[in-house]
């Protein structure tokens, strides 16, 4: 790990300025991506800002139509939130998939997203739900905020403050995990919202995806028999060490008819 | 007073301490003034260097001392000797052993070879120096596979040794086998592999060495399973330094499992270190640099063949093996693939005749030495996949061609076509009751419950028969003090496996004194003369007979004395259940041990500490542990995701000192097992030689969610006579017998989908692919090119 300054503001305002005031600065939260990139010397900033000092980002929120959940919000939290498993129970399941007890208890939802590594799940679930993630600056829909392999829509010195998830009719998340990393070699999330049917993948691309053919097919009949099929092209898949990109498409339909299945 | 017995489940001394964070690991250990060294490791899997220019690094924050292989050589510094137990060629020449120093000397030969130590105030400053060197590398093609290494063309390793092989090993009577494949109704071939694999103990490897100038003495901390042998190689081969001037100590041990058996070379820099800054030196591996730099295991392929009768009865068996050993013979790395894989072929079944031929190759890859089992589990892996495979060929039920051809008891004792003393046993038994444990009669309807499920069912069962190795002499110390402590010093070794309840067990009981008061001592080069440390599951065989044989000594000794405060003949005393007996009156060996510090209690030709007791016990022949494992599983074909639902295990162990311990091995080598057989692989790029699965991210360790519940039995009818204890090692045969178990009940879960192999690991895609193509996962040919 190469010498930073690490630093733990007390407020968004003050967060924002640190980071402008940096030469190269970077925000953490739960520090599971970032600590064992800086551990094993692959990035190297000048100033860690931590986020965990600032009490309003952190929370869970049931709002009539509506769920909030604060970007530092540990996975643990989420995965254990009563309000969370009755308004969208994929969403606490989805949490309570992720990595394993350390990274649940440490991670958090912003840091997931403000990331988007490809085959995490978060990023399946705000894409699936049709989430607003929320910044310091502005709301963002999540049809615009994942942009591509570890890119988002936000710009230099954005905060995610909380992202908010519409009540879908239903909903539900499969997961085909990394046997290794348990991250995500194919996860998908189904919902059906008061805007339509939508489906996330996550793990298969180089970044999560609606699968829009599935999207259509649930539409007219919202049942795991509606996908027999229909299938999604290997094209522009991942291929690596633990699944090819065939695997990986033949795997989203499998996914694409579990989550469906769960979702009741 | 804790009293104890042979077979009781004493629950483990040690635990306590590890649960709560008290265990002294490597880590654990600082010395005062200590300085930090870390390894600079090639980048390149073959390259010759150019140069390496450190200028800037020495004039990094903190740093103290730079090493390369030039300056290495310039000291004087020797090579690292292998102890592979065979060296010969079947031709009768030696086999080629090229020099292995702590360094890359001007040429490197795997990714992770050290290139340089870096030792600086602190580990950050050594990194970051470090980070400053710059090699100049001619990169040279590469070559990680043992089978490919081989091959005509292949990229030599090293210069002077043709097709890079180290090793030609044969065993058995070729020409029998050749003769009873002619006349055989049927040979079956399969070729297959044993997929390339590592420990990751949880601790990392590392030392932490002192000097001390007035008495030129070195000591050295050190993660390792063997103090006595590795420091002989670091004091003698390397340092050439007389080895009473090393004390080499072990820790707690976090893990071993073989790949904490080697003399590695980290251990002799941080020394030469310490001495030439006269300050104590810490080294600690980092988990990436683990994968890339401790011995791998297994990373076998093979030729199996087998010939059988029209009834199914096993003629002659033939096994071609090469194995991939690495750049460097390191200790025992010609071994396993040969000696170490041939002794035990054919398993538990009667063969007439067998032939091994193995054959250990240089890779551009990291060590290859022993890894749990070394060569018994490639071993059993190669009889029952080819018999599975041959029941499906040739419509044999594969439990009934098991039971055919086992060894009766009435055949024992019988010498192998491999030379092994099979001396007891009774396999039939062993098979039937690890099959009634499994209920083999409902396996139907729980075929018929996982269909429902939309899932197939598998079932496989795996006897298995293997041998122990390791160092043939251990020693066994018995100290007695005033007040009772009684201070017991083994030189075997635990790593974790429980040493001090298990050989404190074994003392308390043939005593007959308090557990609790003995006081346990291992890994310590001055705490015994001599020492074979871990590894050839011979802790209890060698280690326990040293200390049963020490008491015994303690209990002759005692009597004398007990005869004395009894005023009887020595002759007239017995000793039973810790109390000596006179002709009437009787005293307890406790009393008996603090009469022994008080001259007046003593006979006139016994002075004060007389009990105290050291022994060295010498093996005969090594021991024959067997048993039968059977695995059911689960597979979701829309996936290819394997769950093992059931696991039972009948093993005999002759006798069990403690059954809890006994456990506790046979589930620990069945979790490795099952990791090897489903999950773990180490993947090297076959152009480049970069190590693919250099992290836990990438390489499959198995996870408790994917370890079942399993079921345990002990057959104790057969005590070896190859012991006192009547004792088979216990540490190894999970590992054994649950490769094929595994392999074999997934291939039965996909028999009808027609797929007759898949290659380990048996991975969700590779199982998916197979049911989609029954041949996609093989056989196919993989040693035709270099028979």
């Amino acid at each position: 790990m190469y010498d930073f300054t690490y630093h733990r503001p007390s407020s968004l305002d003050e967060a924002a300025s640190l980071l402008a005031g940096a030469e190269d600065g970077q925000f953490i939260a739960g520090g599971q991506t970032l600590l064992p990139t800086l551990k094993q010397r692959l990035a190297r900033v000048t100033d860690v800002i931590d986020l965990g000092g600032i009490g309003e980002l952190s929370g869970i929120a049931v709002l009539g139509s509506r769920i909030e959940v604060g970007a530092t919000t540990r996975h643990a939290d989420v995965a254990a939130s009563a309000d969370v498993r009755n308004a969208i129970a994929a969403l606490a399941e989805l949490a309570d998939s992720i990595g394993d007890p350390q990274v649940r208890n440490q991670g958090t939802i912003g840091g997931s997203l403000a990331n988007n590594d490809p085959a995490a799940d978060y990023p399946a679930a705000v894409l699936g739900l049709n989430a607003t993630v929320h910044t310091n600056s502005r709301e963002i829909a999540a049809d615009d905020f994942f942009t591509g392999m570890f890119e988002t829509a936000l710009d230099a010195g954005e905060i995610i403050t909380k992202v908010s998830f519409p009540l879908p009719e239903k909903a539900g998340y499969a997961k085909f995990p990394n046997p290794a990393s348990r991250y995500a070699i194919v996860g998908v999330m189904v919902a059906a919202t008061g805007s339509g049917v939508r489906v996330a993948v996550t793990g298969a691309g180089p970044c999560v995806f609606r699968a829009r053919d599935i999207e259509g097919a649930l539409a007219a009949d919202f049942s795991a028999s509606a996908l027999d099929g229909v299938t999604v092209s290997a094209d522009k898949l991942n291929s690596d060490l633990h699944a090819s990109a065939e695997y990986r498409a033949h795997l989203v339909m499998v996914m694409a008819k579990r989550a469906v299945a769960a979702a009741g | 007073m804790t009293r104890v017995e042979i077979g009781q489940a004493v629950r483990r001394q040690e635990d306590f301490r590890f649960l709560t964070g008290r265990g002294r690991y490597i880590d654990d250990i600082d010395m005062e003034g200590q300085a930090r060294g870390v390894v600079l490791r090639s980048s390149h899997a073959h390259a010759v260097i150019n140069s390496i220019d450190v200028a800037d690094a020495l004039e990094a924050p903190g740093v103290l001392l730079i090493v390369t292989g030039r300056d290495w050589i310039a000291e004087g510094f020797g090579p690292m000797p292998t102890k592979s137990g065979v060296r010969k060629n079947r031709d009768g020449s030696e086999l080629h052993e090229p020099p292995r120093h702590c360094f890359a000397i001007d040429r490197v030969r795997y990714v992770g070879e050290p290139v340089a130590f870096v030792v600086a105030e602190t580990e950050a400053a050594a990194i970051e120096a470090r980070d400053l060197i710059v090699v100049d590398y001619d990169e040279l093609p590469a070559v990680v596979d043992g089978v490919a290494a081989l091959k005509p063309g292949a990229p030599r390793i090293w210069d002077d040794i043709p097709a890079n092989l180290c090793l030609d090993f044969e065993l058995g009577d070729e020409r029998a086998v050749d003769a009873a494949f002619g006349k055989a109704a049927h040979v079956v071939t399969l070729d297959l592999v044993n997929n390339r694999v590592t420990a990751v103990p949880i601790e990392p490897r590392g030392c932490v060495a002192s000097y001390d100038p007035e008495t030129e003495t070195f000591t050295l901390y050190n993660a390792t399973q063997n103090v006595h042998a590795n420091a002989a190689t670091f004091a003698e081969n390397v340092l050439k330094i007389d080895k009473d001037r090393l004390h080499h100590i072990a820790p707690d041990v976090g893990g071993g499992f073989g790949a904490k058996n080697s003399a590695y070379p980290e251990s002799p820099m941080a020394l030469y270190a310490a001495r030439k800054l006269n300050r104590p030196v810490k080294w600690i591996n980092s988990r990436i640099e683990s994968f890339l730099s401790d011995t791998h295991g297994r990373g076998q392929t093979s030729r199996v063949q087998l010939a059988l009768d029209g009834d199914g009865r096993f003629l002659a068996l033939r096994t071609e093996t090469v194995g991939g050993i690495g750049a460097y013979c390191w200790t025992v790395g010609p071994f396993t693939p040969t000696a170490g894989s041939a002794r035990t072929q054919g398993g538990p079944y009667d063969f007439p005749a067998i032939y091994y031929r193995g054959r250990a190759v240089f890779t551009n890859t990291a060590p290859m030495d022993p890894y749990r089992g070394a060569g018994r589990p490639e071993a059993t892996f190669q009889i029952e996949r080819i018999i599975e495979f041959a029941a499906r060929k040739l419509g044999f039920d594969p439990v009934e061609l098991r039971r055919k051809n086992l060894m009766p008891p009435d055949m024992l004792p019988h010498t192998t076509p491999m030379g092994l003393n099979v001396d007891c046993g009774d396999f039939p038994r062993v098979f039937e009751r690890t099959l009634g444990l499994a209920d083999q009669a409902g396996l139907a309807e729980r075929a018929g419950s996982a269909r429902r499920r939309g899932r197939r069912f598998g079932f496989a069962v795996a006897p298995y028969l293997e041998c122990t190795g390791g160092g043939p002499r251990e020693y066994a110390g018995v100290g007695f003090r005033a007040g009772g402590a009684i201070s017991l010093s083994v030189g075997s070794q635990s790593t974790g496996m429980g040493h001090e309840t298990s050989m404190a067990q074994l003392l308390a009981a043939r005593l007959g004194v308090d557990f609790e008061r003995i006081e346990y001592h291992q890994g310590d080069t001055e705490k015994t003369p001599i020492g074979g440390g871990h590894g050839g599951s011979r802790g209890l065989e060698i280690g326990g007979n040293a200390v049963a044989q020490a008491a015994d000594e303690v209990i002759g000794k005692a009597k004398a004395v007990a005869a004395h405060l009894l005023q009887s003949r020595t002759d007239d005393v017995a000793f039973a259940a810790g109390v000596f007996r006179g002709s009437g009156a009787s005293v307890s060996m406790a009393e008996v041990i603090e009469a022994s510090f008080d001259p007046k209690l003593l006979p006139g030709n016994l002075s004060p500490g007389c009990l105290d007791t050291g022994a060295t016990f010498e093996r005969g022949e090594v021991s024959v542990p067997n048993g039968c494992h059977a695995a059911a599983v689960e597979v979701d074909p829309e996936t290819g995701f394997v769950e093992v639902v059931g696991y039972w295990v009948v093993d005999d162990f002759g006798t069990i000192i403690n059954p809890l311990l006994a456990d506790g091995q046979v589930m620990g080598g069945i979790a490795q097992g099952i990791g090897q057989a489903l999950s773990e692989e180490i993947v090297y790029d076959e152009d480049s030689g970069q190590l693919i699965t250099a992290s836990l991210m990438d390489y499959g360790l198995p996870r408790a969610d994917g370890v079942p519940n399993m079921v345990i039995e002990y057959y104790q009818g057969a005590p070896t006579a190859k012991n006192p204890l009547g004792v088979k090692g216990a540490g190894e045969a999970g590992c054994v017998g649950s490769l094929p178990a595994v392999v074999n009940a997934v291939l039965d879960a996909l028999k009808d989908d027609g797929v007759r192999h898949i290659d380990m690991p048996l991975t969700p895609e590779k199982v998916w692919r197979a049911i989609a193509d029954p041949n996609a996962g093989g056989p196919v040919d993989l040693m035709g090119d270099v028979l």
